[in-house]
Parts: structure tokens; sequence; C-alpha cells
């Protein structure tokens, strides 16, 4: 019926002009139109990237005779804050609801403007803690903690670089209501009265606790966006659970309508892709892995600290703005489980075949207690959010780090594989340093048997998840407005970098998996069972890239049921290496000061960081190829559809996998269509919860219709696809990355 | 009338009292959406005594596995020519690639060696508990969404010892039993059977009887008898109608079809299947020429509805199109 739906909407006139507008889903858009024409105009403004591209480079600097002075980092960084609060340009748009744009350019390229500094991502800050007692409040306690006294030089430092940078988002708020003052005398009729009620909103927040929802909006909009302008790329968190109790008491009072308060809602989404540029990622690097992955992560449902479900009539507003507008910028994932309403599931399968992959989801049945297992106090594992992808943490209390490795890598160095040509990384993250080796003679008598190699894989392993969990997590990078946001700053008088958090966290996180697997399955049983060939003679095969080995490469590639294909083999070796990464990170609970809870991902680096140093693959892949993603199959390996993917996947104890892992399912359109495919996509999720999984990312995509966006990009300026943990405007990416996406299997 | 019966049970299957029948399966699908409710493995048996014209599974029609050859995906190794004993593949001196498949024995040799994957197998005899064990694995999608196994085919009434046992086997293991029938089999065949199926899902091709047997190649009066005798027993049915334009994509069988089930007591539905010419390439594969060329039009969204609309609104009970 897509066509026939395509067909009804350009003949509905409010739809026609939306499918103009570029709104591009893989299934049109058949729900109920509730936002107002003013709304979606705002919104595709937005989405057409006319406001990011406007955002400029910042114009002024820190005065270099003080600089001269020689502060300390932190009240250099501060002195920038109090600069951007004080000059950097305001933006208030005729009809926009809320206020507070982050308009430097520095801010969206990780940097912190106007300072040498890079900023900080990969977080959720705690917003909840603001909301309940405003800027106020946190003056004060930061006052009270400096009264109380016991801290270190470095620590009275931080504290008072805390309170400028406090003083000047004050600022920055005040700045707001003087531009809106001006406005509301300007202005006349309906613009003023909008106006008008921005302005009433905005003037008690953030500075005062919000009384009411739009208040409470504004302020979270407010706090979560100055960070933004200084650079900080938070997630938002549990937006239902903070601001759900507020909806409540004025839905009750009458102050407000669900329709009224679905506006609101909505131009907070559309606010946030005020660094949406249509060009690609962080405005100045061209296209690479989309312009929408600023980590700004909403996770809704679930329970709250005390166990009672959260889901509220803000988790049906984000998921009906969501769906309307189809905006991919916030990605969010819902926490789902047995208990789930039915009528949450309907929403996330109606939302999943749109396409575009923007709602994920969470295994709220497995999380909070494998969290308390790794030693979380209950509480707090409850209140599980991400650091902006996927990564499981306790929000507002931790300093995230994750510390990515290529198992394949250390399985080819075993081998004595190596690619012939290293390449420099670019990576934002620190990654395990590559090593070559040149293949060893030797190697058929070295190890005798499959045991033998594996050990000795398994001893790599091991020496690579204790070089990974001995580093020191501890940063010399001032972030004191960051720290506002986190506790235990204040109280330690330590930033964000420094130990101040609660709990500060560095997860190994291995990559590769599913290739490691499926190739040490070939080798066990054509070199160590089939005695086909040697292992030397394979390695010769490999290093040579396949050559003249194409009968043997398609064999294997035909004849193997790799990981995904829910194949009890397979699945036990994936087991065996998995118990083993979980069993060598689990001995470290805590090291040097952070946490170290293992997870699993590629986070798109089977295309980028890894690609370069992969040799030919046992499993039949070619040098250079696309392998697998995250904890997925590898591509085109999963021939048995996507309850076989997630039977492999879910054969593992993921008890054993804290900070969590992620897999991916791309299935086609047409496969989902109707009643019954809804029906399907929210039995996947039941199911996918049932047999433990963690966390489930659903695109809806035809392979088709990917390929034609890939020439001709003008026809699909708002198709979103999902990549891993944030999802980006397909038109927006790389090639390389599009290759990516189009060469997962799809399925139906 | 030449009705498939007991006795008469494919030549893939193995029916013997005292061990459970195998049979020829040629493709066992995960994921199904469309076959019954809920998320579902679809088993596709092999051999149908219909040969529709617009068939769009043609290896599911000949009961024995048979070989599949695509030729595009052919990379002239010459793998083949080495592995047939019956020197049935020929690489020409200009390159062309010829299959005798008229001497062909369908021993598989050529399949195994064509790394390639240009020539296949389609169909292989697998034991019910090696169907049922894979069947099995999907439980807990089954349970989450009210699915289970479904028997397609082919004609699973074709392989009736396996499908029976399969189904037995299917319900022994908790599992909701869904098998469609084109319903041309002998009714004791279905009287065994009725206590593991849940559901069926009937196939009516056309309600004329002259062009039931024109198009199908076998007579419509049978299947209708069936139809109200499942009916009767108090078998749950979903009624499934291909519509085919320039066959029976016309008024008197829309209405047809509301008339025959209008009376029925059980068919809680009635699907329209619009006509996709999926099964195109596959002809060429099997190098059987393709019945409906080279009138191939696909209705279009609109006509089904209108079409849809027709019967519903000559029968109480809803009508869906698939
Ligand atoms: S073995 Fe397969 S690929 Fe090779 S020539 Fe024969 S058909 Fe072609
Ligand atoms: S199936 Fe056997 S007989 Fe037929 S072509 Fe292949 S090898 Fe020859």
């Amino acid at each position: 019926m897509q066509a026939a739906a395509m067909k009804a909407a350009t003949r509905h006139p409010r739809q026609a002009r939306w499918a103009h507008q570029g709104f591009g889903v893989a299934t049109p858009f058949a729900g109920t139109v509730r936002l107002s024409r003013a709304t979606r105009d705002l919104a595709t403004r937005y989405l057409s990237g006319e406001i990011g591209r406007a955002v400029q480079p910042t114009a002024f600097a820190v005065d270099p005779a003080w600089l001269a002075t020689a502060p300390t980092p932190n009240r250099h960084y501060a002195e920038a804050v109090r600069l951007i609060a004080a000059q950097a340009p305001l933006r208030i748009l005729p009809g926009e609801r809320l206020v507070g744009a982050a308009t430097l350019r520095e801010a969206a390229q990780h940097l912190t403007p106007a300072t040498p500094f890079r900023s900080i991502s990969h977080t959720t800050l705690g917003f909840e803690k603001p909301l309940r007692i405003g800027y106020a409040g946190l003056r004060a306690q930061i006052a009270a903690r400096l009264a109380r006294g016991g801290l270190d030089v470095a620590g009275v430092d931080l504290l008072e670089s805390m309170t400028i940078c406090l003083d000047a988002a004050t600022h920055w708020h005040a700045r707001h209501v003087a531009a809106l003052e001006r406005l509301v005398a300007e202005a006349r009729g309906d613009e003023r009265r909008n106006y008008e009620q921005v302005l009433t909103a905005l003037r008690p927040v953030p500075e005062q606790p919000p009384q009411t929802f739009r208040e409470a909006l504004q302020a979270l909009w407010m706090l979560w966006d100055f960070q933004r302008l200084c650079g900080n790329w938070s997630g938002i968190g549990r937006i239902d659970k903070m601001l759900g109790p507020f909806l409540a008491r004025d839905l009750a009072t009458g102050a407000i309508t669900l329709d009224e308060a679905r506006e609101l809602l909505a131009h907070f989404w559309i606010k946030g892709c005020e660094w949406t540029n249509g060009q690609g990622h962080q405005m100045s690097e061209g296209p690479g892995s989309g312009d929408a992955q600023f980590y700004q992560n909403i996770v809704l449902a679930g329970v709250d600290e005390q166990g009672r479900p959260v889901a509220n009539a803000v988790t049906d507003l984000v998921l009906e703005v969501v769906e309307e507008l189809h905006i991919s910028d916030f990605p969010i994932a819902v926490r789902i489980g047995a208990a789930t309403p039915e009528r949450i599931l309907r929403r996330i399968a109606a939302i999943q075949r749109l396409g575009g992959g923007i709602i994920a989801v969470y295994n709220e049945d497995r999380i909070p207690r494998t969290l308390t297992a790794f030693g979380y106090p209950l509480e707090e594992a409850r209140d599980f959010a991400n650091d902006g992808c996927w990564e499981i943490l306790i929000p507002g209390k931790t300093s995230f780090g994750y510390q990515p490795f290529d198992v394949l890598l250390l399985l080819q160095e075993v081998l004595g594989l190596s690619a012939t040509e290293p390449v420099a990384r670019h990576e934002k993250v620190e990654c395990g340093e590559w090593r070559t080796h040149s293949p060893q003679p030797g190697m058929t008598e070295r190890f005798p048997d499959f045991e033998a190699l594996y050990a000795a894989f398994r001893d790599r392993l091991a020496a690579k998840v204790e070089e990974l969990t001995t580093t020191v997590p501890f940063l010399d990078l001032p972030c004191p407005l960051l720290s506002l946001l986190v506790d235990d700053c204040i109280e330690r008088g330590r930033a964000y970098t420094q130990g101040g958090p609660r709990y500060t966290v560095r997860s190994p996180h291995a990559g590769g998996l599913a290739d490691v697997v499926n190739s040490l399955l070939v080798i066990r049983r054509l070199v160590y069972e089939a005695h086909e060939f040697t292992l030397e003679r394979l390695v010769g095969i490999l290093q040579s890239d396949w050559e003249d080995q194409e009968p043997l490469r398609l064999r294997i590639q035909r004849d193997f049921d790799f990981y995904g294909n829910d194949s009890a083999e397979v699945d036990a070796l994936m087991q065996r290496v998995f118990n083993d990464f979980t069993k060598l990170v689990g001995a470290v609970r805590e090291r040097n000061g952070a946490l170290r809870p293992a997870g699993i991902s590629t986070f798109g680096r089977e295309v980028s960081a890894y690609r370069p140093h992969r040799t030919a693959t046992a499993a039949g892949n070619r040098k250079g190829a696309i392998l697998a993603a995250n904890f997925s199959p590898s591509p085109g390996t999963d021939k048995r559809g996507p309850t076989a993917v997630i039977r492999s996947h879910c054969a593992v104890d993921f008890g054993r996998l804290p900070c969590g892992t992620v897999l991916d399912l791309k299935i086609l359109p047409q496969s989902v269509k109707g009643e019954a495919g809804l029906q399907a996509l929210m039995g996947l999720m039941r199911s996918f919860v049932q047999l433990g999984g963690i966390f489930m990312q659903t695109d809806v995509v035809d392979n088709d219709l990917l390929r034609d966006a890939q020439a001709h990009p003008e026809k699909y300026p708002n198709l979103s696809v999902r990549i891993s943990g944030w999802s980006a405007r397909f038109a927006t990416l790389s090639k390389n990355w599009q290759d990516m996406i189009i060469n997962r299997t799809e399925h139906g | 009338m030449n009705l498939p019966s007991g006795d008469r049970s494919s030549p893939g299957a193995c029916s013997r009292p005292d061990e459970t029948p195998s049979g020829t399966v040629f493709d066992i699908q995960k994921f199904s959406i469309h076959d019954g409710p809920g998320i579902r493995t679809t088993v596709f048996l092999k051999g149908c005594p219909l040969r529709c014209l617009w068939c769009h599974n043609p290896e599911s029609q000949d009961s024995l596995p048979e070989i599949s050859l695509i030729a595009s995906k052919c990379v002239g190794c010459g793998q083949c020519v080495q592995a047939c004993p019956l020197n049935n593949h020929v690489m020409g001196a200009g390159g062309e690639r010829i299959f005798h498949r008229a001497r062909c024995r369908r021993c598989g040799a050529c399949a195994e060696n064509c790394y390639a994957g240009a020539i296949e197998v389609i169909g292989r005899t697998m034991s019910v508990e090696e169907v049922i064990a894979d069947v099995v694995k999907d439980r807990a999608f089954y349970e989450t969404s009210g699915g289970g196994m479904t028997l397609s085919g082919g004609e699973p009434m074709a392989q009736p010892a396996f499908s029976g046992a399969l189904l037995r086997q299917a319900k022994d293991a908790g599992l909701h039993c869904v098998m469609e029938t084109c319903g041309f089999a002998a009714y004791n065949l279905y009287a065994t059977l009725l206590p593991d199926v849940d559901l069926f899902l009937f196939d009516l091709k056309d309600t004329d009887p002259a062009r039931h047997r024109e198009n199908t190649g076998v007579a419509l009066e049978p299947i209708v008898e069936n139809l109200r005798r499942l009916d009767t027993a108090g078998c749950r049915i979903w009624l499934r109608c291909p519509i085919i334009p320039g066959i029976n994509a016309v008024e008197t069988h829309l209405a047809g079809i509301a008339s025959l089930a209008g009376p029925l007591t059980h068919v809680e539905r009635i699907t329209l299947l619009p006509y996709h010419p999926f099964g195109q390439s596959k002809y060429a594969r099997l190098s059987i020429p393709d019945p409906m060329l080279p009138c191939r039009a696909e209705p279009t969204d609109h006509d089904m509805d209108r079409w849809r609309n027709y019967v519903a609104n000559r029968t109480t009970i809803p009508v869906d199109v698939s």
C-alpha cells in the first residue's frame, strides 16, 4: 500500500506540501497531522540547514594581556564562558516558542569557543537537579561547599570558576530577557503575543526552579543549550521523567492542553536541529558520518529510582512529535520490558516503520539487574541512560569514556597477518596502537591444533585488556561549566575530568567479534578438522588477498553458516570468545579510579579506523571489505532473517556486559506492511527483551531507495538512516558511510 | 478427475508406517508475516497438482528436487563442466553456456561445485525432525506475536504423510499451525489433519469452472467441495484469492467469491492477492516457458482497492488486500 499512501499524500494539500519539503521517509507518514502549520514550517526551515549554515565562527577572544597573567586553566576557561555569554550572537526567530541558541561554530566542532580547549561529549549531564533547585540553588551549593572548607587549592579554583560560569549563564539568560522585552515592545498582534508568552516562561528560569511545564521545558532547553553553546555535547536523558510531573500538574489544573504541550515539545525538537547544515558533520569537514551526530540522545519510559513506571503524557507526546516531524537529530531509546503498555510498543513500531532508525529500544527487564550485579546501587541502576549513543551509564553522575579496539586485528596479529600499508588514524577517541607483524614461519608447528591457536588468541586479547584497563582516566582538560551538572564534582571539588563525578568509567569496547568468530569457525573446520590445507597455507592465501583462490573463497561464503544464522556451532564459538572477553574485563571492576565495565561496539570503525588495518579474513572477505558493525552479523552473512539474527545475538549472557552493546537490524519496508507488519515489529521487540538482548535499533529501509538517494541526494534531503547509536541524514554521509548502510543485509 | 489420494503420496516422500516420513522441502522461511497471524516460519513443500499460469513459485511445482541455473551469476569457471558425469554443461566455443536439461538426472554434482552460486539444487529431502527442530527455534517470536508454523508450497497435500507428521509434531511442540492449501486433494486426507491445523489459508483461484480448468489445469468442483466440507467440519478458514488482470479480474468472479463464501460460517476473512510478476525470472532459471508471457500487467493499488470494495459490498466477511 506504499504507493497508494504516496498518491494519497500528493492529493492531500497539507501532505503534498510536506512531501515537497523533503521530509523523506522510507514509508510515507500516513498518520494524523497534529502540529500547526507554523510549527511544521519552522521544522522545514531548520531541517533545510538554513539555520545551521548561518552559524558563524567566534568573533571575540580572551584578552591576551589578561592571559599573560597566567590564569589557571579553569579561570581561563571560565573567562571564555563569560565572554561567550556576553558576546555570542542571540537568535530569536518569530514564531519560536522557546529561546536560546548555540550560535558559535566552534561549539559544533567539538571545541570550546574562544579557547584552545577541546570540549566534552559522550555523557548525559544531570538536568534533574537544576530543574529542582535552579541556578540559584547551584550557586548556594557551591557557596556552602566553599564555606565548609577543607578544599585544596585546585578545588577552590574549580568552585570559583564554576561560580563565574554560573554567573555567565545567568547573564546569557538576562540578555535573552532584555531582547525579548524589546521585541515585545516593537511587535504587534500574534507575533507580540508569542514573544510575551516566551518571555513569561523564560523570565524565572533556569535561575529559579520551574513551576509549569512550559517553564520546565524552557529551563531544560537553556540548561542544555548553554552547555552546547560552550561546546559540550550532552545527551538529554530521561525527558519524560524530568518533565512528566510538570505536565501532569498543568493538565490537571487546566493550565495547558495536550495540543499546546505537543507544540512546545515540537519546538524543542526543531531547535535541536540548530546545527544541521545539510552538508556534513561539524560544519567544516564535508560529508562524513552525517550532520546530525551531536549525541543529543533521549531516553524514554522505564522505571524511576523507586521502581515506579515513568511513561507519562510526555512520553506519548515525544513519540507523536517524532512520528510527525521525523526529526532524527534526537535519537530516541525507549526502555521496554514485559510490562511496557501495548500502546507505547505500537507507537514505536509505527515510527520504526517510517524508517530512519530514530527509535531504538533498551531491555528494561535486563539492564538494571546487570548494573546492580556490576555494583551500582539499585536506585541508580534504575535511572540508567546513556552517553549520547547507547553506552549505558548513570546520568548526571558519570564521567564516561570508552576504549575501542579491534579484536579482528588481534587475531590477525596472532596469525602474523598485516595490512601492507598502515594508514594514519583519524579518531576522536583514544584507540589502541596498531602493530604490524610479518608472517611467521613455523605457524603450523606452533599451533598444532585449534586449542593452541585459540589460546594464543586469548593471550593476545588478555594483554590488550590489561593494557586498556591500566590506563589512567584523568585528563588536564578544564571543564568547570560541565562539572556544575555532574554529581559529586562540587562536593569533591574535582572536575569532570579529574575524578569529580561519582563514577568515572572507562569501558573497553571490543569490535569485530562476528568476524573473529566467523574466521575461527572456518579455520577450525577447514584447517583442523577437514585438513584441507595447513594454517600456514591459509595465512599465505589471506596475506595475498585470496589471489587465485576465488573458488575456495566463494565456497566458504556459500557453505558456512556464519554468526547471525541461529547456528548452534557458531553461536557456541561466539559464547566462548564473548565469555573470555567479558571475564578478562570483569576481573578488573575498578582500577586507577575508573570503573571498567565491558562493552562491544564498532561505531562505524568498520568503515573508518579499523578497515585500513584489516587483511583478508578466513571467512572469505577480501581486504578492505566492510565487515560487521557493533555486535551485529557481518554484512551479507545473515541469510535467515531477523529472527535468526536476534537469536544468535542473544545467545550470549548479556549480564556480563554492563556497558552494553547494540544489534542493528535492517528490515525491508514491504515486509512490514499493514497491521501484520506492525505486529511483527512489536513481536521482534518483545522477543528481543524476552531473549535477554540489551539494545536494538531497527532501520526499516529499502536498498533501492538508498541507491536512488545516493545518486540523487537532492530528492531526499531529510532521509535518515541509523548509523550506530545515532541517525544521520543519508545525503550528508560520505560515500563510504553510505555504502556501509547499503551493505547491511536487509531482511524481509 | 485425478485427485492425489492417500496411497499416492509424493514421490519424494517415504511413508512407511513405522517411521516418520521425510519429504521434499524447497524453503524454510523465517519471519514470515503474511502467511497467517503473527511472526511465522513458513515451510514450503515441493510439488503441486495445479499449474496456474500466474504461478510465482514455479520451483514448487515439480515434486522432485530440480536444478536452477541463474545465468547472470555464472562466472564461466567451468567447474560444472568437469563435475557433470553426463556432460550436460557445455561451454561453447563462443563463450556461450549450454545446459542440456533434458538429459539431467538431478544428481546435484554440478551445483555442489558451482561456488559462484549460479547452479543450485532447489528442494531437498528433510526429515520431519529436521524441519521441526528448525521451526521451534523461533518459539519466542511466535509466543510474543501470536505466530507459529505455516505449511505452504507447492501444495502440502501433495505430500500428505509428511505434512501430517509435520503438523502433528508442531502441535505436540505447542505451536500454532496454519496450512495453506489449493484445496485439490481427497477430503479424507484433510480429515486426518484437522486436529492439528488451527487455520487454513484456502486458495481460491477462480470461481468460473471452465476458466479454472483452463488456467490451473484442474477442475474447480472438488476444490469447492473441500472448502465446504472443511467449513462444515468447523475449521477456521481465511480465503486467499489471487487477482490476475486479463484472467480472473472480472466482476463475475469477484461476486462469485462473495457468494461462495457468504453461506460458509467459518471463513473469517477474504484476502485478495494482487498478481506480481515475481516469478518471471524463476521460469528462466528452470528453463520452463513462462506461461503468462507476454501479458504481465500488475494491478494498481487503485484497482485492488476497487475490487476489494466490490467484494466487500457483497459479503459480511472482512475483505483485505495483501
Ligand atoms: S560452475 Fe557455476 S559459475 Fe562455474 S561455469 Fe558452471 S555455472 Fe558457471
Ligand atoms: S545435476 Fe547432475 S546430471 Fe544434472 S547437470 Fe548437474 S551434474 Fe549433470
